[in-house]
């Protein structure tokens, strides 16, 4: 029922905030997460117009939602790509680790999946977006993890994406780890939540992306490539000596 | 029942990372510029207000305590310990406190590099974990020794604060442009200040 209520309005939202992107000129900005919206908003229209015929809905609802689960991939990498793409230290960690996270996930989902004995079509699917929606949760946990350490200043419409699609993956993972464990008895509850998760972001979309609001900018002072080394280097003396020193303290 | 609560710890532990980033209040715009000055600052504190060697001598100097014992009745001489505790556990924590400036500065710093490694990244964000977390041990130790105590533990410090300080300098050596310096030592010996 809840479901029912929000789906035109998320739909009116969506042509909402593609329209404004596009008063805004923010379209070309922020590409890859307009791509994405707009391709989740045609999907939207093609199956709410086919909806009250059950056999086109069963049909197209699946393929769908894998191709929208795809390029949900773009919301993340449109983060990675606009949070810090002013301090190219911190993205070359973030891509790095992105990836280590990515190749850990993979592996660990595609050995879970070739352990399984029983096999069923439905299972199979819901378990795969489950294991796509962890590896988008563990990306975005790890950009996350690299504001917060080097204490990076994002703008409001970066903030709104991650804050945005952060809820809606998260809420969708750990509803999907319950719809597998308690079975069909939670469809109904799994459902309204990541329909209401859906619209919560897409208000905070609506929100955060009216206007234009790029990322403050980063200072220049230090940029470059020759000082790495000598910093740590510098660091790392600094801790030795402290190091050498506590080791006595411990043994006074 | 192991993988659920695998998924259900991701996805509450991202909504906790949204909670704290939605709380999150603005970093500080001005970065690394700011930082270096902080860095510059923690330096001076350090040397200058928590360092210096009659500081030292005079927070955990045991004659003073074995004077007010002596010349005062019991329970004077329990306040004056209750009070040096007090000062020698702030001034602990005064020095964590500049501690930590100094990492900031470092990832002010390196967050701009294009060079930047991530491995050597982690083996420092480990380090001053470490380093920190020895800062609070030894705040244990004083709290629970008391400021005579842990006398021996004071000096060796002293001593290593000390000597990130020096190492410090020599890191924001570049905070001292070069111009200025020789025109400070083509001054006049006694010169007004710059």
């Amino acid at each position: 029922m809840l479901s029912l209520l929000l789906w035109p309005a998320g739909l009116l939202l969506e042509f909402a905030l593609l329209a404004r992107s596009v008063q805004t000129k923010t379209f070309t900005k922020y590409i890859y997460f307009y791509a994405y919206i707009s391709c989740v908003f045609v999907v939207s229209v093609g199956l709410f117009i086919g909806h009250s015929n059950l056999e086109f809905y069963e049909a197209w609802y699946w393929p769908t939602q894998f191709a929208t689960l795809a390029i949900g991939f773009g919301v993340v990498l449109e983060v990675v790509r606009q949070a810090l793409a002013a301090y190219p230290g911190a993205e070359r960690f973030a891509w790095r680790a992105s990836c280590a996270v990515f190749a850990v996930t993979f592996c660990y989902v595609e050995w879970h999946v070739a352990s399984r004995t029983e096999w069923s079509t439905v299972a199979a699917t819901v378990e795969l977006e489950r294991d796509l929606r962890v590896i988008e949760a563990l990306v975005l946990a790890t950009v996350l993890a690299i504001v917060f350490y080097y204490r990076i200043e994002i703008g409001k419409n970066v903030t709104g994406m991650i804050v945005g699609f952060g809820a809606y993956v998260g809420v969708s993972l750990t509803t999907l780890a319950l719809r597998s464990f308690l079975g069909p008895r939670f469809n109904a509850a799994w459902g309204d939540l990541q329909t209401a998760s859906y619209f919560f972001a897409l208000i905070v979309w609506t929100v955060a992306l009216w206007s234009y609001s790029p990322n403050p900018a980063p200072p220049t002072t230090g940029r470059g490539n020759g000082g790495y080394d000598a910093l740590v280097r510098g660091t790392r003396t600094q801790l030795e000596s402290v190091r050498s020193n506590l080791r006595g303290v411990a043994g006074s | 029942m192991i993988s659920l609560l695998f998924y259900l710890l991701v996805g509450v532990g991202l909504l906790v990372f949204l909670w704290l980033l939605a709380r999150r209040k603005g970093a500080p715009v001005e970065g690394c510029g700011r930082q270096f000055v902080e860095a510059r600052q923690a330096l001076r504190t350090l040397q200058l207000g928590l360092l210096p060697e009659n500081l030292i001598e005079r927070l955990f100097d045991r004659e003073d305590f074995r004077y007010a014992m002596a010349a005062s009745p019991a329970n004077i001489g329990e306040l004056f310990l209750q009070e040096r505790k007090r000062i020698s556990l702030m001034w602990v924590r005064r020095v964590r406190c500049e501690i930590r400036n100094l990492m900031q500065f470092h990832l002010g710093y390196s967050r701009l590099h294009a060079k930047l490694s991530l491995l050597t990244e982690i083996r420092l964000a480990l380090d001053f974990g470490l380093l920190l977390l020895a800062c609070r041990a030894l705040r244990i130790l004083l709290y629970m020794r008391g400021p005579h105590g842990a006398g021996a533990v004071v000096v060796v410090l002293t001593a290593a604060a000390g000597r990130v300080c020096a190492a410090s300098e020599k890191s924001l050596a570049f905070l001292n442009p070069p111009a200025l310096e020789s025109f400070r030592r083509s001054s006049a010996g006694n010169g007004a200040a710059i």
